[in-house]
């Protein structure tokens, strides 16, 4: 189910099974995905197609404090766009409890192509299921999802925006998938590096930025892979040594609680490096304020545990300043400005 | 209370929206009906829950049993296979639940004891075996978007907390098990894609539903914790890998049996 013509006929087809009934509403409009030209193809969801209408519904609900307990937090709370869609906090308290979270909000960046987990321990299989965590969690959104049924269905704005989407009432199913599509809308292609990969206007890199690129395609290209910048996998990248603490259900044991599978333990999602220059402070414990941090880190900061991943040396790359400031220099063209400024994007 | 009603509507209403969908291709001669009942036992003794049962050298008293049984298939004697669409069924036998916490602050699952499955628009013929899983497919277990049969984030049959991997429990059992002066309570729960198990059951001889009105199917509970040691450890979960694996194990290959026809 990877192409994406067929996937619009298909979704017809699901669509006039279930309506044979005379019916004069107007179906869904397909959204024809526009897969940037120096991007590998997403695998779609058949299950979940997306439509124009479905977009708007999911970015209605997005900006929407009414999906918490407390009508003050959405989702944008800790997911701003003018920061890719991240919240500058190392570990927020924005949740409805007030309590200190335990894991860094991820920016919310290309995300038609996670298709190996969502969560910084991949907890989540897909957009749709991991919704269901921020939105019911105690400290986050700490939304009755009975209750947040019952609020959208006394707005009819949303009453007819689930039926023109989804042909179906309100459901806290039908709030996830509207989510997840709008998230799979928030594509970051347009980064000054892009223009000089497809050779358009204003797409030049400079000597030390084209010194940075080729410095971050030799030394960090096995997880920060591709056009993405990721390989959305699990790595241990060697921020910490120990992690026999098993304390929060494997908190600090990053994708092994998930998997159980000794070779993960301490390893933790692959981030995309694009617009990393807005995405501070940065791991999953949002643990380094700066980008040269990280960059610090990498150098020669690495802790050796038998989980290290095996493309990161033991006493680090050993970049010298000028290499330093040539990778942060390429860093910074991947910030996406349109990306950010979008008003598409942008709270309706 | 009625939620969880409106839930079982919505699904009604989805099924028979597929079945509509079913009249366009050809319509078998004569379509039956039958109930298909999983009869929970402990050995020889029907099971129940808050009564003391002798296992082995050990004493149990349960207080919960559920588990998902999906894609049931029958089987006729050329080996055709009738899939019973949208066949999600959560069997259970439980008191009060209290779930709150979980989607709701307050939620009450109500007591219920549910063994049987009504299946209809079964094609002419005669069956020879039936194919079902004990847990959810990897598909749905992977989407808790997705709407089929009774699957439900409702009912505490799912984890979506973020802290975990947010998918469907298979099965539950909880209680209490002594040995002499030892006891624990126990809650053993099975759960992730590796651990979907399909069980097939030969019937004693080929039924056919348009006369047979049900089948019986046996549970074991002593099978399902055969080998399981619920004394050293009493939480079973994904934290204890090994165990639920032998544990779903032991619901895939040994606890189910064939009972008995109903005519």
């Amino acid at each position: 189910m990877k192409i994406n013509f067929s996937y619009s006929i298909l979704l017809s087809l699901i669509l006039t099974a279930c309506s044979k009934k005379e019916s004069v509403d107007p179906e869904p409009q397909i959204y024809q995905f526009a897969v940037p030209a120096n991007f590998p193809r997403p695998v779609f969801d058949i299950e979940n197609a997306m439509t124009r209408e479905g977009i708007e519904l999911g970015r209605m609900l997005f900006y929407d404090v009414r999906l918490s307990g407390n009508n003050k937090v959405s989702c944008a709370s800790c997911h701003d766009q003018k920061l890719a869609f991240s919240d500058g906090k190392a570990l927020s308290n924005a949740g409805v409890s007030g309590t200190i979270l335990h894991r860094h909000a991820p920016a919310l960046v290309n995300l038609a192509w996670a298709n190996n987990g969502l969560f910084w321990d991949g907890g989540a299989t897909n957009l749709e299921s991991q919704a269901f965590g921020p939105l019911t969690a105690s400290d986050e959104m700490h939304q009755d999802l009975f209750e947040l049924v019952d609020e959208l269905n006394a707005v009819p704005e949303y009453v007819k925006q689930f039926d023109l989407a989804f042909k179906d009432q309100i459901s806290s199913q039908n709030i996830v998938k509207a989510l997840a599509q709008f998230q799979r809308t928030l594509v970051s292609a347009n980064s000054r590096y892009d223009k000089f990969k497809r050779n358009e206007a204003e797409g030049n890199l400079s000597s030390m930025e084209l010194r940075g690129l080729e410095l971050v395609r030799q030394k960090c290209q096995s997880c920060h892979t591709g056009e993405l910048f990721t390989d959305n996998a699990y790595h241990n990248n060697g921020i910490d040594a120990d992690f026999s603490n098993d304390q929060s259900e494997g908190l600090f044991q990053g994708r092994f609680r998930i998997s159980y599978n000794p070779a993960d333990m301490g390893s933790f999602k692959t981030p995309t490096l694009r617009n990393a220059a807005l995405t501070a402070p940065y791991m999953h414990d949002g643990r380094f304020t700066k980008l040269e941090d990280v960059i610090d880190h990498y150098s020669g900061e690495i802790k050796v545990s038998p989980t290290l991943d095996k493309t990161i040396p033991t006493n680090g790359f050993q970049f010298n300043p000028d290499e330093k400031k040539a990778i942060m220099a390429f860093l910074n063209t991947l910030t996406d400005e349109e990306f950010v400024t979008n008003r598409e994007l942008s709270r309706p | 209370m009625k939620r969880i009603f409106i839930f079982a509507i919505a699904a009604l209403i989805f099924t028979s929206c597929d079945n509509n969908d079913d009249s366009t291709e050809i319509q078998p001669v004569e379509n039956a009906k039958t109930t298909i009942t999983f009869d929970a036992r402990v050995g020889n003794a029907d099971f129940a829950l808050n009564k003391d049962f002798t296992i082995g050298t050990r004493t149990y008293n349960f207080s919960k049993l559920r588990y998902w049984v999906s894609n049931v298939t029958l089987i006729d004697s050329k080996g055709a296979e009738y899939l019973i669409p949208d066949s999600y069924y959560l069997m259970e036998e439980v008191g009060d639940l209290n779930l709150s916490g979980t989607i709701s602050d307050k939620l009450t699952y109500p007591a219920r004891k549910r063994e049987s499955i009504d299946v209809e628009d079964i094609p002419a013929g005669e069956y020879k075996s039936i194919k079902f899983s004990i847990g959810v497919d990897s598909k749905h277990n992977d989407n808790l978007s997705l709407q089929s049969g009774e699957l439900s984030i409702a009912n505490g049959m799912s984890n979506i907390a973020w802290m975990w991997h947010t998918s469907y429990i298979f099965s539950s059992v909880a209680g209490i098990v002594k040995e002499g002066t030892t006891s624990a309570d126990f809650l053993a729960e099975t759960g992730l894609n590796a651990n979907y198990k399909t069980v097939s059951i030969d019937f004693a001889a080929p039924v056919n539903f348009s006369t047979a009105k049900g089948v019986v199917l046996n549970l074991d509970v002593t099978k399902i914790v055969d080998g399981i040691d619920l004394i050293k450890t009493p939480k079973v979960n994904a934290a204890q890998a090994e165990v639920m694996s032998a544990l779903a194990t032991n619901y895939g290959s040994k606890a189910m049996t064939f009972g008995s026809i109903a005519n």
